[in-house]
């Protein structure tokens, strides 16, 4: 894990939390320490998520039903709760991923500058 | 907030104890969280110490996450909205007097919006009570004069044949009075005639019994009737049992096939109804005007299309009968349009009205939150000391506006709901009656809509503002006397208190100017001597007067005995009555050709020869109708009508060569003659010479308001082959009402089915011609009242506060050698410049405001600067009083104890 500058990480937009929580569940049921790291993983330490707020978005997506909770034994045996993406979970999932990349496409095209124009 | 996420917010509200299972819970978890990252770290080489440290940082704040965990299942804003309501309960009842005199003030600004809203509500927002209301059409015709004018029957029947975009068209006739036989004398009933299809076209039901049925607006099968709910209830009693029993109008029976439900109340205060006789013969004349038709459009047609439809039919007929249909164009307006008519402007100025008052009573309880603001600083202080964040003190002091303005809206409301009472039972409706005027849910939500509006209005700015006092500045400030008070905080009251003065002057501007209206009204002077007039009406049956012979004797005799009445002056007949007046048609003069003055209409009137001495209408030239005249036109009309009726549905043969009498008033002689006499002139009525015999001066026939319009009069004679309907009018020496039971008396004696019609003295004739006027001056005055008194008592307030706030200044200023004179002149100079200021303002936004009130003024401009002038001095005393009475105690103030104030 390398050191990035604190500029170059990203503030999460509201609502991406959720989206990425739902996102590493795919893989399979885990606790909260393992979706941090997992999500760190995945940004390459891009996104800066405080461990602590994973737990209000997990309370949010519990009662939304996307997710469900049990408590379980960790590799290094420790009781921890483990979540599990649910049916309609993965249903969000889907809809949820489309919209965030057409709303990544949206973004990228305004923000990437007339090259046409620089070239000729 | 999805509702599953509410659902498990419920849930978990509902059970045992959650804080301790949830928050174990979720303690452990992040414990675990911890040991795992802790963990993680020291097998990346890092010792214990730092490792436990890392795994903390990267965590962020413990506590926190749990604190958002467990609120992500508590209702946490409702709860805190529960804790400000209390608080601000709470604080409000240590402060009993503050509380009470901002509820009231609100309260008089709600109560004041709710009850003019729910006139607004009732007129122009609610639908029309019938199915569909927004496809139902009135229809008029265009005329060679300016103006649109009932419909001509034979062009109805063309219209009604022919259109292809209204599914169906229907007629009512002008509401009547006739004769109702009863027990005892006969009593009087408002009969309106109406197509058999009317209430079908309406799509409105009787209550019990049936509607008229296909086929019976037809001569011989007209002879039913429907009762409206009230007329039923006082003549017979329970509706049901009164279907097929029969009512006598005017000596003809009609029996009763239904009654309408005591919503209906169209056209007007109609109690009876009856079919038309579609088959009349006025259905076959073109030319006269006097059919009320409305229509309902086609789903899926517009408007436009209609308008477009019944046009072009009317254009065919103008080629097909060129003289009797010149520029007779049917016009469609929406039925909602023509029915609420002025009562638009009136209401919307009366709403604007109130909006104002609940501004100045909102800018009232501003002053006296920020003056409360100043006693509540060290209390804000220490909250935010310990630890309230600005958001929070803003909505805790929002919610105490909020508190006080609900409080205000509940007995706000509760006026509105006595003051609506009130005004449904005013015997002249402000509007026209035809959605009752009731507070439903949409003025409930009006009313809750604009409290809280009003709380955000005069609470947010002392919440802003208060909220950013430092917590050191006013701790520091302990004995704050000395600095005076904050710069800001006067800035914003002073603003308030012009603004406040601004918006009272408006009001009285708009209020004076309705009065100076009103004054001009009464005084207007119609041109008659309104002093103990009596006039009534009479309708003679046609079966029991059938033409002009057994008419005149009748009434001859009835004119006769009237005069012998002790009291009575004077006594005449008319077809029409001042301000009443809606006969008239064209003339042509003999040797104008000028289309502008032949297409002029000009009002008709036929009279005995005594009418001009009983309404004291100066004859100015020539003569009046002497019993020759009356006898002369009398034969000449009869040979006219005769030729009429054997005409059939064809054109009538006239003889050539007739004349008739007429006496013109003073603006028929300027416009038709211009500079030439008209006495002994001559001008043409149809096939007819007319010889102007004298002048008179002018009559208001059409209302106060109304411009003076041309009028001829006739021999009386001349209407009564065709007219039933005869006004009586008497000039007495006594009051009028003294004379009304003789008067019946002598009816009775002469026909026991004859009832006297619509007893009536000039002055109250003129009374409801300006009752409108009246209301709104009452209500508009009243409101400028409560706006003044609100606003003296701000000013008041104001200026006390300021007082108070430099006791000690003043104290120190008269210690140093500063006569009395001198600081009361300090004071009055700070309310002189705040009551200059709001009146220049006020003079500003009147002047805006008062140009939407022109169609209500009568004779005065709504910039009259009278008014202006008058209303700002009347602001400016009422202002000096109440900023003198304070500024007077600032002199008694006495140094040695304003020294040692606080």
């Amino acid at each position: 894990m390398g050191k990035r500058r604190a500029e170059d990480r990203v503030e999460l937009i509201y609502g991406a939390l959720d989206m990425l929580i739902l996102r590493t569940l795919l893989w399979g049921p885990t606790h909260g320490h393992g979706i941090a790291k997992s999500i760190e993983r995945m940004s390459e330490d891009a996104l800066k998520v405080e461990h602590g707020s994973l737990y209000p978005a997990l309370q949010r997506l519990l009662q939304e039903g996307w997710i469900t909770a049990a408590w379980g034994i960790s590799e290094n045996n420790q009781r921890a709760k483990y979540y599990r993406l649910t049916a309609s979970g993965r249903r969000k999932l889907v809809t949820e991923t489309s919209r965030w990349e057409r709303f990544v496409q949206a973004v990228t095209g305004v923000l990437r500058p007339a090259k046409t124009e620089e070239n000729g | 907030m999805s509702w599953r996420r509410a659902l498990s917010k419920v849930r978990f509200l509902l059970r045992p104890r959650p804080d301790e299972v949830e928050g174990d819970d979720l303690a452990e978890e992040i414990r675990a969280h911890l040991a795992m990252e802790e963990a993680e770290n020291i097998a990346a080489g890092m010792d214990r110490e730092e490792a436990r440290h890392q795994a903390r940082r990267r965590f962020g704040n413990v506590t926190l996450a749990k604190e958002r965990s467990r609120d992500m299942w508590k209702w946490t804003t409702l709860e805190a909205l529960w804790m400000d309501i209390g608080y601000a309960l709470r604080q409000l009842r240590r402060n009993p007097g503050f509380a009470a005199i901002a509820v009231l003030t609100l309260a008089l600004g709600v109560g004041a919006n709710t009850a003019i809203f729910s006139a607004v509500n009732a007129v122009l927002l609610r639908p029309l009570p019938f199915a569909d209301p927004e496809r139902l059409v009135d229809a008029q015709e265009t005329e060679e004069a300016p103006g649109t004018y009932p419909v001509n029957p034979a062009d109805y029947l063309d219209w009604q044949a022919q259109n292809r975009t209204l599914e169906a068209t229907s007629v009512y006739s002008w509401t009547n009075f006739a004769s109702l036989a009863g027990p005892g004398e006969p009593a009087s009933a408002a009969v309106t005639q109406v197509q058999a299809n009317f209430f079908r076209t309406l799509g409105i039901a009787p209550a019990v019994g049936r509607s008229f049925a296909k086929g019976e607006d037809v001569a011989g099968r007209n002879h039913v009737a429907l009762l409206s709910y009230a007329f039923c209830s006082r003549n017979f009693g329970a509706a049901t049992g009164t279907v097929g029993k029969t009512v006598e109008l005017n000596a003809e029976r009609y029996t009763i096939v239904g009654i309408m439900p005591p919503t209906v109340h169209f056209p007007d205060t109609t109690d009876v109804w009856v079919p038309i006789d579609m088959t009349g013969k006025q259905f076959s004349q073109r030319g006269n005007h006097g059919l009320n038709v409305i229509g309902r459009i086609k789903r899926g047609v517009t408007l436009a299309q209609a308008r477009q439809d019944l046009l072009n039919i009317s254009l065919r007929l103008e080629k097909q009968f060129p003289n009797d249909n010149a520029k007779q164009h049917a016009v469609l307006f929406p039925l909602k349009e023509r029915l609420v008519g002025g009562a638009e402007e009136r209401l919307l100025v009366l709403l604007g009205t109130v909006a104002l008052v609940l501004l100045i009573a909102c800018v009232n309880v501003a002053n006296l939150l920020l003056a409360r603001a100043t006693a509540r600083q060290r209390e804000i202080a220490l909250r935010a000391s310990l630890g309230a964040g600005r958001q929070r003190m803003i909505r805790q002091l929002l919610t105490e506006s909020l508190v006080l303005s609900l409080g205000g809206a509940v007995l706000g409301g509760l006026g509105a709901w006595w003051g609506v009472r009130l005004l449904n039972r005013a015997t002249t409706p402000l509007v026209p009656g035809l959605n009752p005027v009731s507070i439903d849910i949409t003025v409930l939500l009006f009313t809750l809509g604009i409290s809280v509006f009003a709380a955000l209005l005069f609470g947010l700015a002392p919440a802003l503002q208060l909220s950013r006092s430092q917590v050191s500045d006013s701790l520091k400030a302990a004995g704050q006397a000395m600095v005076g008070p904050s710069l800001v905080r006067q800035r914003l009251r002073d603003a308030l208190i012009v603004s406040e003065i601004a918006i009272t002057l408006a009001l009285l501007v708009g209020a004076g100017l309705l009065l100076r209206s009103f004054i001009k009204l009464q005084n207007a002077g119609i041109g008659v001597d309104p002093h103990n007039l009596l006039t009534a009406s009479l309708n003679l049956p046609d079966a029991v007067y059938p033409g002009l012979a057994a008419r005149r004797q009748f009434l001859d005799q009835l004119l006769e005995r009237t005069r012998r009445i002790p009291g009575v002056e004077a006594a005449a007949l008319s077809t029409e009555i001042p301000l009443e007046g809606h006969s008239n048609g064209y003339i042509q003069v003999e040797g104008v050709s000028d289309p502008a003055i032949s297409s002029t209409l000009i009002g008709f009137n036929y009279v005995t020869p005594d009418y001009f001495k009983t309404f004291g209408i100066a004859l100015a030239r020539g003569r009046a109708f002497d019993a020759e005249d009356l006898d002369h036109d009398a034969a000449v009309c009869q040979k006219m009508y005769e030729a009429f009726l054997a005409a059939g549905h064809g054109p009538p043969q006239i003889p050539t060569g007739l004349t008739l009498h007429a006496i013109i008033s003073k603006t028929a002689a300027r416009t038709f003659w211009k500079s030439r006499d008209p006495l002994g002139g001559a001008f043409v009525m149809g096939p007819v010479k007319v010889i102007v015999i004298g002048i008179v001066d002018d009559v208001k026939e059409y209302g106060i308001r109304a411009k003076t319009m041309a009028q001829a009069y006739f021999p009386l004679t001349q209407a009564l082959p065709y007219d039933e309907y005869a006004n009586l009018t008497l000039k007495t020496a006594i009051t009028p009402a003294a004379v009304l039971g003789d008067l019946r008396r002598n009816l009775y004696a002469l026909d026991r089915g004859l009832a006297l019609l619509r007893p009536r003295t000039m002055e109250e004739l003129i009374g409801s011609d300006t009752q409108d006027a009246r209301s709104e001056t009452l209500l508009l005055g009243a409101f400028a009242a409560l706006a003044l008194v609100l606003a003296a008592v701000g000013l008041y307030g104001v200026m006390s506060y300021t007082v108070t706030q430099r006791t000690r200044e003043i104290g120190i200023r008269m210690a140093v050698g500063a006569k009395r004179t001198d600081v009361l002149s300090m004071i009055l100079r700070q309310g002189l410049w705040l009551t200059l200021a709001g009146v220049l303002a006020g003079l500003l936004l009147a002047g805006a405001l008062s140009r939407s009130m022109a169609g209500l003024l009568f004779g005065v401009s709504p910039f009259d600067s009278f008014t202006f002038g008058c209303m700002a001095f009347l602001l400016a005393l009422v202002a000096t009083v109440a900023y003198t009475v304070p500024a007077r105690r600032a002199t008694t103030i006495d140094p040695m104890v304003a020294l040692r104030y606080e």
